[in-house]
């Protein structure tokens, strides 16, 4: 079983194809339940305080924007643990987590210059495109054990 | 309750929408996000004019064309993003201006870092929920009865007293204990006045330390000053009625406002920079031998362009004037060079963010120093007015407004 | 540790996300269920959970879709009932994924075949442009 970090890194279909797989899918929502079940703060709506930024300092310098810095926070140790990697291409919808294109920039940028596995694709459109993705993901996947 | 709309990128990640969330609370307002749905945000191009990379910002941009075809939806709008972003700043000023053109809901432009607090927040939340809630009052033109304001600047208090729409006495002197410049200032303005304290019928405070005076003194009005220098702005310029923008360089900060028939659309405040405040003319001053009212006219005669201004910043700026000095440059240019200096941070980094319409009025104690009033013609290409008692501007504005609550 | 998992049917799938809830319901899990308009949240002990939505999968392993959630359902701090109405910001990014489920579905039922994608037509060469611009003017 491999850790795969998956872009977008709130991906639905990424996740659940690389858990069904057998790998550990790398993703948000793990980093965000981490924030919010901690008991002694609160700062909704993700108990993302000023630390945040200033703990996304370990991945882009203090005149980058502190909403990169801050969301780095939360996927910068995801993409420090991760082996493998599978990367979806900007489909123009990417909101929340995924909705700052330049976090979105580093966090490709970071993937691909740590020297793991990358799986590169795009969102299927119909389904002659969505067999090839599963597919390409599988093999990829495969490959990993 | 004031409904506030949130039209952001950022500010959950930057760990500051609980202090969003806190300063609307503390102005009695609410923070709303107006429902949008996908396909909405999918065609922001469409109904928008551009769609960007950021999804939050293509995000923000659909809640504007929502407000904008349901203005029932929200009271004023926020529109907040990270400070540095290139992408955020254009889009920012596109939704201020989307809004301002295509409704007559107040909005607010802010950029925040991950160290913006409520506080550094209230004044503006104040100042955004006070054209909502009082546009009758703010709607006033006149000044009646015998009625005193004060203004609890960080640097200077200033009072003025006011009978049927005139002004009849002023008090000027630099704040150190809050309370008592409040007092001298006032006391000074009564003498002037020729008048008795208990003949006054109203007292309305306004500047930093408007909470602590208008305690003391049992005010009838404590208000933040953009909404009552916008009005004091207009009134002594006489532009109550259509477009204006009012700048005011204070001692600790700087605001522009955006105005429209005395009511304030849009606004920035800044207040971090020394080298863009009335300091900064202050030290110049002090250099250059000169009394502080002679600053200005001596800048008059001088050429900014003479002069190398390496910085904007208060020390470092302060340092090439120095160095021009030594290198034979005259006083002239090197006063005026610190009065464009200063008007130049103020145009790029502040009078960008609102709409800069015919007259542009500027107010404060720094409207006096000439030079600081020619420069922003200079970079504005418009002529600039500072109305008579422009330094009193906070105290006339508080005077007018809270004339209007006689009648209440 | 507490864990929350979306549980996500395909439009196709014959799989109701009321009859999801009702299993659940009818299980021996102790977990707590909320139904929403694309399927179920789930929260319980992490290991409950994981067999939880592995039970689940087995109604219709193509067409059931699972995804980590990082507030426990109905949380007051992203709820929005609490948070000023609209939704919030990661709804969007469900929806869109929501919507390619079922070619997905489609294509882990299909197994192994792929058919090959035809080639992306190549732009024209400048010199042929230039030649039907020249017939075409001519």
């Amino acid at each position: 079983m491999s850790k795969v970090i998956v872009y977008p890194p709130t991906s639905m279909i990424l996740s659940d194809l690389v858990e069904r797989m057998g790998h550990k899918a790398l993703v948000v929502p793990e980093r965000v339940r981490e924030l919010v079940t901690a008991n002694d703060v609160q700062s909704p709506p993700l108990n993302v305080t000023p630390e945040e930024p200033k703990k996304g300092l370990r991945y882009a310098a203090v005149d980058v924007p502190s909403g990169v810095r801050g969301r780095m926070a939360l996927i910068g140790p995801l993409i420090e643990e991760a082996e493998a990697a599978i990367i979806v291409e900007d489909p123009g919808w990417l909101t929340g987590c995924a909705g700052c294109s330049r976090t979105n920039e580093l966090v490709r940028l970071l993937i691909r210059t740590k020297g793991i596995p990358v799986l590169d694709l795009n969102y299927p459109t119909d389904d002659a495109q969505a067999k090839v993705f599963v597919q390409k993901i599988r093999a990829f996947l495969e490959g990993l054990k | 309750m004031i409904r506030i709309a949130q039209l952001s990128c950022g500010s959950e990640y930057s760990g500051i929408q609980k202090e969003i969330e806190r300063a609307a609370e503390t102005v009695g307002a609410k923070i709303v996000y107006p429902e949008v749905s996908l396909e909405d945000i999918l065609n922001v191009e469409k109904n928008f004019g551009v769609k960007v990379a950021s999804g939050d910002l293509n995000l923000a941009m659909a809640r504007a064309v929502r407000i904008v075809e349901n203005p029932d939806l929200a009271d004023a709008v926020i529109v907040m993003t990270c400070f540095r972003c290139a992408e955020a700043a254009i889009i920012r000023s596109e939704i201020r201006k989307f809004i301002h053109e295509h409704s007559r809901i107040p909005v607010l432009s802010y950029s925040f870092t991950e160290r913006t607090t409520a506080e550094t927040l209230l004044t503006r939340m104040e100042a955004l929920v006070t054209t909502v809630k009082y546009r009758g009052l703010l709607a006033r033109e006149r000044q009646k009865g015998l009625t005193a304001g004060i203004d609890s600047g960080s640097t200077t208090t200033k009072s003025v007293i006011m009978r049927d729409n005139e002004v009849i006495g002023t008090g000027w002197v630099p704040t150190t204990e809050v309370l008592k410049s409040a007092e001298d200032a006032f006391d000074a303005a009564i003498k002037m006045a020729g008048i008795k304290k208990e003949e006054i019928q109203a007292v309305g405070v306004t500047g930093y330390g408007r909470f602590l005076v208008g305690k003391h003194i049992n005010a009838r009005l404590i208000q933040e000053e953009i909404t009552v220098n916008s009005k004091g702005a207009v009134f002594l310029s006489d532009a109550q009625r259509g477009p204006a923008t009012v700048i005011d360089i204070g001692g600790m900060d700087n605001k522009a406002i955006s105005v429209q028939d005395g009511i304030p659309g849009g606004f920035t405040m800044g207040g971090i920079c020394a080298g863009a405040s009335g300091r900064f003319l202050e030290l110049t001053a002090r250099r250059l031998g000169v009394d502080i009212t002679q600053l200005g006219k001596l800048a008059l005669k001088g050429d900014f362009r003479n002069v190398a201004m390496n910085s904007y910043c208060i020390v470092f700026g302060t340092q090439s004037l120095v160095n021009s000095l030594s290198m034979g440059c005259k006083p002239e240019d090197v006063a005026m060079a610190a009065c464009h200096s200063v008007a130049e941070q103020v145009y790029e980094q502040q009078l960008q963010e609102v709409e800069v319409k015919e007259p542009v009025i500027m107010v404060g104690g720094t409207s006096l120093i000439e030079g600081l009033p020619r420069a922003m013609e200079e970079l504005l290409h418009v002529k600039v007015l500072v109305p008579k008692n422009a330094q009193y501007i906070g105290a006339v504005g508080a005077a007018l407004l809270v004339s209007g609550l006689l009648e209440g | 540790m507490k864990v929350t998992k979306y549980v996500i049917t395909s439009s196709e799938s014959d799989i109701l996300p009321s009859d999801i809830a009702m299993k659940i319901y009818g299980s021996k899990y102790d977990v707590n269920v909320k139904e929403t308009c694309f399927g179920v949240m789930v929260n319980g002990e992490e290991e409950v959970v994981d067999a939880l939505v592995k039970d689940i999968r087995a109604l219709d392993p193509a067409g059931i879709f699972i995804k980590d959630r990082g507030f426990p359902p109905g949380d007051p701090r992203r709820c929005r009932g609490h948070r000023g109405g609209g939704a919030r910001p990661g709804f969007y990014m469900i929806e869109s994924e929501s919507k390619m489920l079922p070619m997905i579905s489609r294509a882990l039922a299909s197994g192994g075949e792929v058919t090959a994608i035809p080639e992306k037509k190549k732009p024209l060469l400048p010199s042929r442009l230039e030649e039907i611009i020249k017939e075409d003017l001519s």
